[in-house]
C-alpha cells in the first residue's frame, strides 16, 4: 500500500456495538447514542473530539435542517463541520466520512446508528416491506426480490441445496457460539435443518435468511497521524468503492442485471489496496440470505459463475477454512439492525484484526474484506481492511 | 392496518402512475412509451431511461409476456394477502416487464419462459390488479 491515496490517510479508530435483542424497551435515537458513545469510548475519544456525523436524523424528514428531527448536533453539544445521513452506515458511510476526513472537512468522524421499540410481534420488519405502489400491492417482501434473482440462478446451475444450506448451517453456528449474538446458544446446525426449516419465498426457507432485531453499531474515524496516538490499534482502510444499480425494491432486481453487482466495486477496491481476493484473511460478507454468500465468491472472482456453493463446500468457511466468513454470526444469526446492520460488519473486521473477536477470531487476520447489501437491493458496496 | 374510517387515496389522480392505474380499472394493460425513441418502460419515470426525453406517453399493452422469474410466497408482508401466492417478473413482449402474480396456476407449474397473459384479478384492498395467468394459446 503506497499511502498516496487519500484513503490511506485515514484510520478506523474505534468500534462499538450495543447489546442485540429482539426488542430492546428504549428509542432508536438512544440506542445509537449508545452506541456513539462506546465507539469514541473505545477510540479514547469524546463528543468533545467530534466535528463530524454520519447518522441518521430521526423525525420529520431528517436531517439538520429539518425542525423536529433528532439533533446530533445539539445532542452532542458542538456545531459540526460535516454531517452525512445519505446512507450513514457500513460501508458508504465509512467511505464517506473517509472522504471527509481525507478531504479535511473534518478530523474525527462517528458513523453510527441502529433501531430499538420498534420491533413489534410482526413476523417482518416494515422497512422490509417495500411501499412503492408496484411492490406492495402484490404482497412483495425484501426476502422476495432477492427470491426472484436467486431463482434464475437455480434455474440456470442448479446449485446442490445441501452446500448451499450448509452455508447457513456455518454461519449460524458461528453465531450459536457468539455470546453477543442474538441467537446465541441456539444449535447446532446442520443443513439438513436448514432445508427442513419453513419455506418463506422459493428457495429460501426460514434458516436461509437473515434476522430483524434491535441494537445499534458505531464507528470512529479519523487522521491516521491522530490514529496512532490513540490507545486502539489503527485498522486502514485499504480500498473501497460503491455500486449503486437502481432505486431498491421499486423495479424488481433482473438476475441478469444483478448477479455480478459488485465486481466492478471490488475491482476498484482491490487495485487500491494492491490485494487480490485471495488476500483476505476473513470475510464480513453481507448476509441477507445464503445465497448473497455464494453470490459474493462469484462476484469476486474466486471460483466460476454457477461454482459457488460446491466452491465453498470445498474450501471451507470457519474459522479452520480457506476463506473463514461472517466470524460473529452474521445478519442470520447475531443481529440486523435496521439502520446499522452494515455497520456491524465493520466492527466486526475491525475486531478480527485487532484480533479481539472472541470465539470467531481468525489467527493473524491481517486483512478483511466487508460487504454491504447486495443483488436485490441492487446496490452493492465492498471496504478492504487491514492492521495499518 | 388502517381503519375503515380512513379514506382511501385515489390511485388513478397520482402524478405519474394515475393513467396507470385508471387503465387498469377499464381492465387495460398500458405502458409508457417514449415519443421520441419508441423505447417501452416500466415503472413510469419521468423521463425515458434510454434516451431521457420527457415525451413520453401511456400506450396499451397486448398484455402478452413470458416468466423471468417467479417466487412462491409461504409468509407474507402482511396477514392481508393469503399464500400461498406466485410472485414473478414478467417480460411483456412490447420490451418492458412488471413484478406481478402468476394466477389460474399452480404454484409448482409456473417455470421461467413459460407464456402468460395478463389477468385482471382484485388485490387484498378491493383495487384491480393485473396479473397474468399461463397462456394457452401461445406457441
Amino acid at each position: 500500500m503506497s499511502g498516496s491515496h487519500p484513503l490511506h490517510r485515514v484510520a478506523i479508530a474505534g468500534v462499538a456495538a450495543t447489546e442485540m435483542a429482539r426488542h430492546l424497551d428504549t428509542t432508536s435515537a438512544e440506542i445509537s447514542l449508545r452506541a456513539a458513545r462506546a465507539a469514541l469510548d473505545d477510540a479514547g475519544l469524546t463528543v468533545a473530539d467530534v466535528d463530524g456525523v454520519a447518522a441518521r436524523w430521526p423525525g420529520p424528514g431528517g436531517t439538520v435542517f429539518q425542525p423536529g428531527s433528532a439533533d446530533w448536533a445539539e445532542v452532542f453539544g458542538r456545531p459540526l463541520r460535516w454531517v452525512c445521513d445519505t446512507y450513514p452506515q457500513g460501508v458508504p458511510g465509512a467511505l464517506d466520512a473517509a472522504a471527509a476526513v481525507a478531504a479535511g472537512l473534518c478530523q474525527t468522524a462517528v458513523v453510527f446508528g441502529g433501531q430499538a421499540g420498534v420491533m413489534g410481534g410482526a413476523s417482518v420488519a416494515d422497512y422490509t416491506r417495500p411501499d412503492n405502489e408496484f411492490i406492495a400491492c402484490w404482497g412483495s417482501l425484501t426476502a422476495a426480490q432477492f427470491a426472484l434473482v436467486a431463482q434464475v440462478y437455480r434455474h440456470r446451475f442448479a446449485p446442490d441445496p445441501e452446500c448451499v444450506a450448509a452455508i447457513a448451517a456455518a454461519i449460524r453456528n458461528a453465531g450459536s457460539a457468539n455470546p453477543a449474538a442474538v441467537m446465541t446458544g441456539r444449535g447446532p446446525f446442520t443443513a439438513a435443518d436448514v432445508l427442513s426449516s419453513p419455506m418463506v419465498a422459493e428457495p429460501f426457507r426460514l434458516l436461509d435468511l437473515c434476522l430483524a432485531t434491535e441494537g445499534a453499531a458505531a464507528m470512529v474515524l479519523t487522521t491516521a497521524e491522530r490514529a496512532r496516538d490513540l490507545p486502539q490499534p489503527p485498522v486502514a482502510i485499504m480500498g473501497g468503492g460503491s455500486e449503486w444499480h437502481r432505486q431498491q425494491y421499486v423495479n424488481p432486481p433482473r438476475y441478469d442485471e444483478v448477479w455480478s453487482l459488485g465486481a466492478d466495486a471490488a475491482q476498484r477496491a482491490f487495485e487500491l489496496a494492491e490485494l487480490s481476493p485471495r488476500d483476505v484473511d476473513v470475510f464480513e460478507l453481507y448476509d441477507i440470505n445464503t445465497y448473497e454468500v455464494v453470490r459474493q465468491f462469484e462476484m469476486l472472482g474466486l471460483c466460476a459463475v454457477g461454482e459457488g456453493a460446491d466452491y465453498l463446500a470445498e474450501a471451507g468457511i470457519g474459522t479452520n477454512g480457506r476463506h473463514p466468513l461472517n466470524t460473529d454470526g452474521g445478519l442470520l444469526s447475531y443481529s440486523h439492525i435496521g439502520w446499522g446492520g452494515p455497520t456491524l460488519k465493520i466492527v466486526e473486521a475491525v475486531r478480527q484484526l485487532r484480533g479481539t473477536a472472541g470465539p470467531g477470531q481468525v489467527a493473524d487476520a491481517e486483512v478483511a474484506l466487508v460487504t454491504g447489501a447486495g443483488a436485490g437491493a441492487q446496490y452493492h458496496n465492498v471496504m478492504i481492511l487491514g492492521r495499518s | 392496518m388502517e381503519g375503515p374510517t380512513v379514506e382511501r387515496e385515489d390511485r388513478t389522480q397520482r402524478p405519474l402512475t394515475g393513467e396507470f392505474w385508471a387503465a387498469v380499472d377499464r381492465g387495460e394493460l398500458v405502458r409508457p412509451v417514449c415519443g421520441d425513441c419508441g423505447q417501452s418502460f416500466f415503472v413510469p419515470q419521468f423521463a425515458c431511461p434510454r434516451c431521457q426525453s420527457i415525451r413520453w406517453a401511456y400506450e396499451p399493452s397486448s398484455g402478452r409476456g413470458r416468466v423471468y422469474s417467479h417466487t412462491t410466497i409461504h409468509r407474507p408482508p402482511t396477514p392481508a394477502f393469503d399464500a400461498p401466492y406466485v410472485l414473478a417478473d414478467v417480460d411483456v413482449e412490447e420490451g418492458w416487464h412488471l413484478l406481478t402474480w402468476i394466477v389460474d396456476c399452480e404454484p409448482d407449474h409456473v417455470a421461467i419462459d413459460m407464456a402468460v397473459t395478463v389477468r385482471f384479478v382484485t388485490g387484498p384492498d378491493g383495487h384491480r390488479l393485473p396479473a397474468f395467468a399461463p397462456d394457452e394459446t401461445a406457441r
